[in-house]
C-alpha cells in the first residue's frame, strides 16, 4: 500500500514535470535573466543600482505609473461594475438567455491589437463611425478628437478596454452567481424578504470569493495591458497615455536600452506579485 | 497480385521515394530570409521572382520567407538576436541601423567583400555606405536610397485654381496653397478636404518627414560633435512653431494628427482627403494600392520639398544585415549580394518604384531618370540628409516627437515643447 502511494508520488512529479520545465524556461529563467539585467549598466562592469537610481528621477516613469493606476483603477472598477450588473441580468430567467449570454461574450473573443485597431478606426476623426454617427444626429458640429485630445485620449482607451475586458469579469461572477443554491432565495422569500435584502445578504456574501479572484486578475491583466495602447495612441499624444507596459516596450525595443528597461519590468513584477498576493493566499487557503 | 503484396510494394516505392528526396534535398542549405515588404503584394511577387531566379543559379541554396511588419521588424529581430536565433538576412531602416550595429546583431562583411573584385563598393553612393560602416568594417549592404519629395494631387491643385505644373517652392507659398486646398467640397458647411497630410504619430515615419521643416529653417537635431542638443535655436524653435501652425492656426490638416501615421495619411491621400504630403518612391504604388480608382500614377506629381533657408530634405535608407549567428553566412552574403545587385536593384525600381543606393542604378539608368516620378527622387538626393547615425537617435526622435504632439495637442506651447525636449536630449546624451 506504501509502495503503492510513493509511486503515485512519484507519477504526479512525473506529470507536472512538463508544465514545470515549461515554466522555468518561459518564465523563471527569463525573470532571473531580467532580474539580472536590472542591476547592470553599460557603462559599469559590476552589478549596481544605477538603473534603479534614474528611474526614481526620471519623470517619465513617474508619469507611466500614474498612468497605469488611474487606467487600472478605472478599467477594473467598471469592469466590475458593468460585468456584476450584466451578470445578474444573465442570471434571471429571460428569453434567449443563451443568445444573450454569447452576445455579451463576443468582446472577450477580439484579441487585443485587433481591439485597438478597430477602435482607432471607430475613433478616427476623418473617417471613424463614431463622430460620423455623433454629426448625423447633429450632436457635433465638428469632430472630436478622442485620441488626439490630451484630456480625451486616456478616456477613449479605458472606454475601448471597458468594453473588451468586463465579459471575462462577468462570466466569472456569473458563474458565482449560479453556483448560489436558490434554495437560499426561496427561504428568504418566505420570510418575506424584499430583494435588496436578498441581495445584500445573499448574493454578496456568497460572492465575496468569487468578486476577489476576478478582481486580482483582472487587475494583474489591466497592468499588463500592451496591444490595445500600443495599437491605439503608443502612448500618446506625448505620455498622456504611456503606460508602464509601453514604457518597458519602448525603452527595450525602441531605445535598446535593455538593462534600464528590465528595472521598470523588475519594478511592475514586484507591485503585480503584492496585488496578487490575496489571490495566491485565497486559492492556498482552499 | 495479393493485396498484401500490393501494399508492401507501395511502401517500398514509398521508402524509395522519401529516401531519394532525403538525399536529394541533402547538402542544401535553407537561409532564412526576413524583409517587411513581404507584406505588400507587389513587393512579394517581386522578391518570390527574384528567389526563383536565385534558387536556379544557385541550386544547393533554398530560400524560406520569414515575413515581418514594418513596426515590429526591431522587436522580433532583437528577441530573435538574443536568442540566437534571427532570420540569416535581415531587412532593417537607418533609423534603428546604428544600434544594431553597436548591439552586435550584424555580421562583419568586410571579409566577404574583400574577396570580391576590386572597387566592389565603388558602385554604390558614399553616404549610405558609410552609414553601413561602423569603426572601418561593413556590417550592412545599403538597398533603397531615397530623398524625400512633396507628393501633390494635380487635379485637386486644378480644382482650386493651381497651375498643377507649378509646385509651391517655399513654406510661405506651401501654406498658401495648402490654405487654398482646404475646402468643403460638399457644402454642409464642413471641412472635408485639406491641403496637407500630417505625420504627427510616434513612427519612424515621422521623422523622415518632420525633418526637412527642421533642416530647411536652418536648424539640426544635435551639435556637429553629437554630444549636445542643438535644439535651443530660434530657427528650430521657428520650425516646430510653424509646423505646429499648420494645424493648430491654420487648420490646413486633418484633425487628429498626433493619431496619424504614414499608412493614415497615405490613405487619406488615396481617397482625396489630403492635396499634398511629404512621401517618396513608395508613394505611388501604395496610394495605387489603397485605391486605385485615383490613377495615382497620373494624378500625383512629386517635387522638392519646400524651402525656408535651406534646400534640403531627408534621406531614406533600407539596408541588408546578415546576422552573426547565421551557420550559413557565405550562402547568406551570395543572396544578400543577389538582392543588391545591379540587375535586382533595376528590378525593384520596376516593380514598387523604388530607388537604389546603387548609383550604377539610381545615377545612370535612364528607365529611373525618364520617368516623371522617380527622377524627382533622384534629383532630390543631392539635397538630402540623414538623421543622426547614434544608437541613442530612437530615444531623441521620440522626445522631439513628443515635443511636437505636445505643441499639436496644445499642453504646451512649441517654444516649451522644445525647451523640454532640449533638456531631455542633452539627459539622453549625458548617461
Amino acid at each position: 500500500m506504501l509502495a503503492l502511494r510513493i509511486k503515485d508520488k512519484q507519477m504526479g512529479y512525473f506529470f507536472i514535470l512538463p508544465a514545470a520545465l515549461m515554466l522555468l524556461a518561459v518564465i523563471i529563467y527569463p525573470a532571473i535573466y531580467s532580474l539580472k539585467l536590472s542591476f547592470t549598466s553599460e557603462s559599469e562592469a559590476l552589478y549596481s543600482l544605477t538603473n534603479y537610481a534614474e528611474l526614481f528621477r526620471d519623470a517619465l516613469f513617474w508619469q507611466a505609473f500614474r498612468n497605469t493606476l488611474v487606467f487600472v483603477g478605472v478599467v477594473v472598477t467598471l469592469h466590475l461594475v458593468i460585468g456584476f450588473s450584466i451578470a445578474m441580468a444573465l442570471n434571471t430567467r429571460i428569453k434567449a438567455r443563451l443568445l444573450f449570454r454569447l452576445i455579451v461574450l463576443l468582446p472577450w473573443t477580439v484579441p487585443d491589437v485587433v481591439a485597438g485597431i478597430t477602435w482607432k478606426w471607430i475613433y478616427d476623426p476623418v473617417y471613424g463611425a463614431l463622430n460620423d454617427l455623433l454629426s448625423r444626429l447633429n450632436l457635433i458640429d465638428a469632430p472630436i478628437l478622442w485620441l488626439s485630445d490630451p484630456k480625451l485620449a486616456m478616456a477613449s482607451i479605458i472606454f475601448a478596454d471597458i468594453w473588451r475586458g468586463f465579459p471575462f469579469v462577468m462570466l466569472i461572477l456569473l458563474s458565482g452567481l449560479q453556483a448560489i443554491p436558490r434554495e437560499l432565495y426561496e427561504a428568504a422569500k418566505i420570510d418575506r424578504a424584499s430583494g435588496f435584502q436578498s441581495f445584500r445578504y445573499i448574493t454578496l456574501p456568497s460572492l465575496k470569493k468569487i468578486v476577489g479572484v476576478a478582481l486580482a486578475l483582472d487587475i494583474i491583466w489591466e497592468f499588463r495591458r500592451f496591444g490595445l495602447v500600443q495599437t491605439m495612441t503608443q502612448g500618446g499624444p506625448g505620455h498622456q497615455t504611456e503606460v508602464f507596459s509601453t514604457l518597458i516596450y519602448k525603452e527595450y525595443f525602441q531605445f535598446f536600452r535593455f538593462e534600464y528597461a528590465s528595472a521598470i519590468a523588475v519594478i511592475m513584477s514586484i507591485i503585480l506579485l503584492s496585488l496578487s498576493l490575496p489571490y495566491i493566499w485565497m486559492i492556498s487557503k482552499e | 497480385m495479393k493485396k498484401s503484396t500490393k501494399w508492401l510494394l507501395m511502401s517500398l516505392v514509398t521508402v524509395f521515394i522519401l529516401t531519394a528526396a532525403v538525399t536529394l534535398s541533402f547538402g542544401k542549405v535553407t537561409l532564412r530570409f526576413s524583409d517587411w515588404h513581404m507584406g505588400e503584394a507587389h513587393w512579394l511577387k517581386a522578391l518570390e521572382e527574384a528567389k526563383v531566379i536565385f534558387e536556379k543559379q544557385y541550386p544547393d541554396i533554398k530560400i524560406t520567407f520569414e515575413p515581418v511588419s514594418y513596426g515590429e521588424k526591431e522587436t522580433k529581430y532583437i528577441t530573435a538576436s538574443e536568442a540566437g536565433q534571427a532570420p540569416d538576412v535581415m531587412h532593417l531602416h537607418a533609423y534603428s541601423l546604428a544600434a544594431f550595429i553597436e548591439k552586435g546583431y550584424a555580421l562583419d562583411l568586410t571579409p566577404f567583400i574583400n574577396k570580391e573584385k576590386a572597387g566592389f563598393l565603388d558602385a554604390w553612393y558614399a553616404l549610405p555606405l558609410t552609414l553601413c560602416t561602423y569603426k572601418g568594417k561593413v556590417y550592412a549592404m545599403p538597398g533603397d536610397y531615397m530623398a524625400q519629395v512633396l507628393v501633390r494631387n494635380t487635379e485637386l491643385f486644378m480644382k482650386a485654381g493651381f497651375d498643377p505644373a507649378k509646385p509651391p517652392v517655399t513654406w510661405d507659398e506651401f501654406l498658401e496653397y495648402a490654405q487654398a486646398l482646404t475646402v468643403d467640397r460638399d457644402g454642409d458647411f464642413k471641412v472635408d478636404q485639406w491641403g496637407f497630410g500630417m505625420i504627427g504619430a510616434k513612427s519612424p515615419g515621422f521623422e523622415l518627414r518632420f525633418s526637412p521643416f527642421v533642416w530647411s529653417f536652418g536648424a539640426d537635431y544635435l551639435t556637429e560633435d553629437m554630444k549636445h542638443s542643438a535644439l535651443d535655436t530660434p530657427e528650430a524653435a521657428e520650425a516646430i512653431k510653424f509646423f505646429v501652425s499648420l494645424y493648430r492656426e491654420y487648420g490646413v490638416a486633418p484633425p487628429g494628427a498626433t493619431a496619424f501615421g504614414p499608412f493614415d495619411v497615405r490613405t487619406q491621400l488615396a481617397q482625396e482627403k489630403v492635396a499634398m504630403n511629404i512621401g517618396s518612391g513608395w508613394t505611388v504604388p501604395i496610394v495605387d494600392s489603397i485605391n486605385p480608382e485615383l490613377g495615382a500614377s497620373q494624378v500625383l506629381e512629386y517635387s522638392a520639398v519646400p524651402v525656408k533657408r535651406k534646400a534640403i530634405t531627408s534621406a531614406w535608407l533600407s539596408a541588408w544585415i546578415i546576422s552573426p549567428n547565421s551557420k550559413h553566412p557565405r550562402e547568406a552574403w551570395e543572396w544578400t549580394k543577389f538582392i543588391t545587385s545591379k540587375e535586382m536593384e533595376l528590378k525593384w525600381f520596376r516593380d514598387a518604384s523604388v530607388l537604389s543606393a546603387r548609383q550604377d542604378v539610381s545615377g545612370v539608368s535612364l528607365e529611373i531618370l525618364e520617368d516623371k516620378h522617380a527622377k524627382v527622387v533622384a534629383y532630390e538626393l543631392a539635397f538630402a540628409k540623414f538623421v543622426p547615425q547614434i544608437k541613442e537617435w530612437p530615444e531623441i526622435i521620440d522626445a522631439v516627437t513628443t515635443a511636437v504632439q505636445e505643441g499639436l495637442i496644445g499642453v504646451k506651447t512649441p517654444e516649451k515643447a522644445l525647451a523640454d525636449a532640449h533638456k531631455r536630449i542633452n539627459a539622453i546624451l549625458a548617461r
